[in-house]
């Protein structure tokens, strides 16, 4: 057993605890810091797999931007302390029943097919490659997802806006649409 | 357990326990940024299965396109970015306007 192979458990176990506790913690504040776990885990991952320019994508857009995000959501929109929306087991059994057949139906097709020509990975750096890739056979998508960035960003600032400001946003587009 | 690292079946198993917990978050949790955190965790088990799939199985790809999971991934990393801020933009909104995000209390559309 080499040292990879041990920090691919390593990320496996914590991967795997931690999204339990994403599913399952009674408060959601824990939920979104054990997700920092699972992230970090994939992270791990992808540095073990070779895939070192989406290891640090991971590490940068995931765990230093969306979860600073999920964290500052909660704690704006929660009184964390108090209020608990683990109320009862019983919500949770259509979804672990439906998780459950999934889980066990995909293990046993991943389990019971023939993996024999698996190739050995080589790890050359990907991040030149990659950069070169968004820009030459895949410099169309890569507009796509520019125009879907930005168009995200301003119906997110317009959707979070107050709601007072809205109702002064509608007003002042019928007062310029009258004149 | 020699030959995890390059062990293509322990990442599809690892990757679908992401997914089912995932599964359970997105289905059991009554916020609605538990929710969001399942549809991340289902979101990143894809990820790890197209960058498994693409570094383990190469032999079985054509050569010329040793980079397609890669990229794969960067874009739903890409996309799970600005899903969240649309999401979390909703969230404040639904908790401006009727103070919880219990996403079974925002049933005014139910028909």
């Amino acid at each position: 057993m080499t040292l990879v192979d041990l920090f691919v458990a390593f990320c496996f176990v914590l991967g795997a605890v931690a999204a339990f506790f994403t599913a399952f913690h009674p408060n959601i504040l824990y939920g979104a810091i054990s997700l920092i776990g699972s992230l970090v885990a994939v992270a791990g991952i992808y540095g073990a797999l070779g895939a070192d320019f989406l290891a640090a994508a991971q590490l940068i857009i995931y765990v230093g931007g969306i979860l600073i995000v999920i964290l500052f959501a909660v704690m704006m929109s929660e009184d964390i302390y108090k209020r608990r929306f683990f109320e009862g087991a019983r919500k949770y059994i259509f979804p672990a029943i439906a998780a459950g057949v999934i889980f066990a139906g995909l293990a046993r097709i991943t389990l019971g097919a023939d993996w024999s020509d698996v190739t050995k990975p080589d790890f050359e750096p990907t991040a030149r490659a990659m950069g070169w890739a968004l820009v030459g056979p895949y410099a169309l998508v890569f507009q796509y997802v520019v125009v879907v960035l930005l168009s995200g960003l301003i119906g997110a600032v317009i959707i979070a806006r107050p709601a007072v400001k809205m109702k002064q946003l509608d007003e002042e587009i019928t007062k310029s649409g009258e004149e | 357990m020699a030959g995890l690292a390059t062990n293509l079946p322990a990442y599809l198993i690892f990757s679908l326990v992401l997914f089912s917990f995932g599964l359970v978050a997105a289905l059991g949790r009554r916020s609605a940024i538990g929710i969001f955190m399942g549809v991340e965790l289902m979101l990143n088990a894809a990820a790890v299965n197209f960058v498994a799939f693409q570094v383990l199985r190469k032999g079985v790809i054509a050569n010329d396109s040793w980079l397609h999971g890669h990229i794969f991934s960067l874009f739903i990393i890409i996309l799970a970015a600005i899903e969240a801020a649309v999401a979390l933009a909703i969230v404040l909104r639904t908790f401006g306007s009727r103070q919880t995000i219990d996403a079974d209390r925002a049933d005014e559309l139910r028909g």
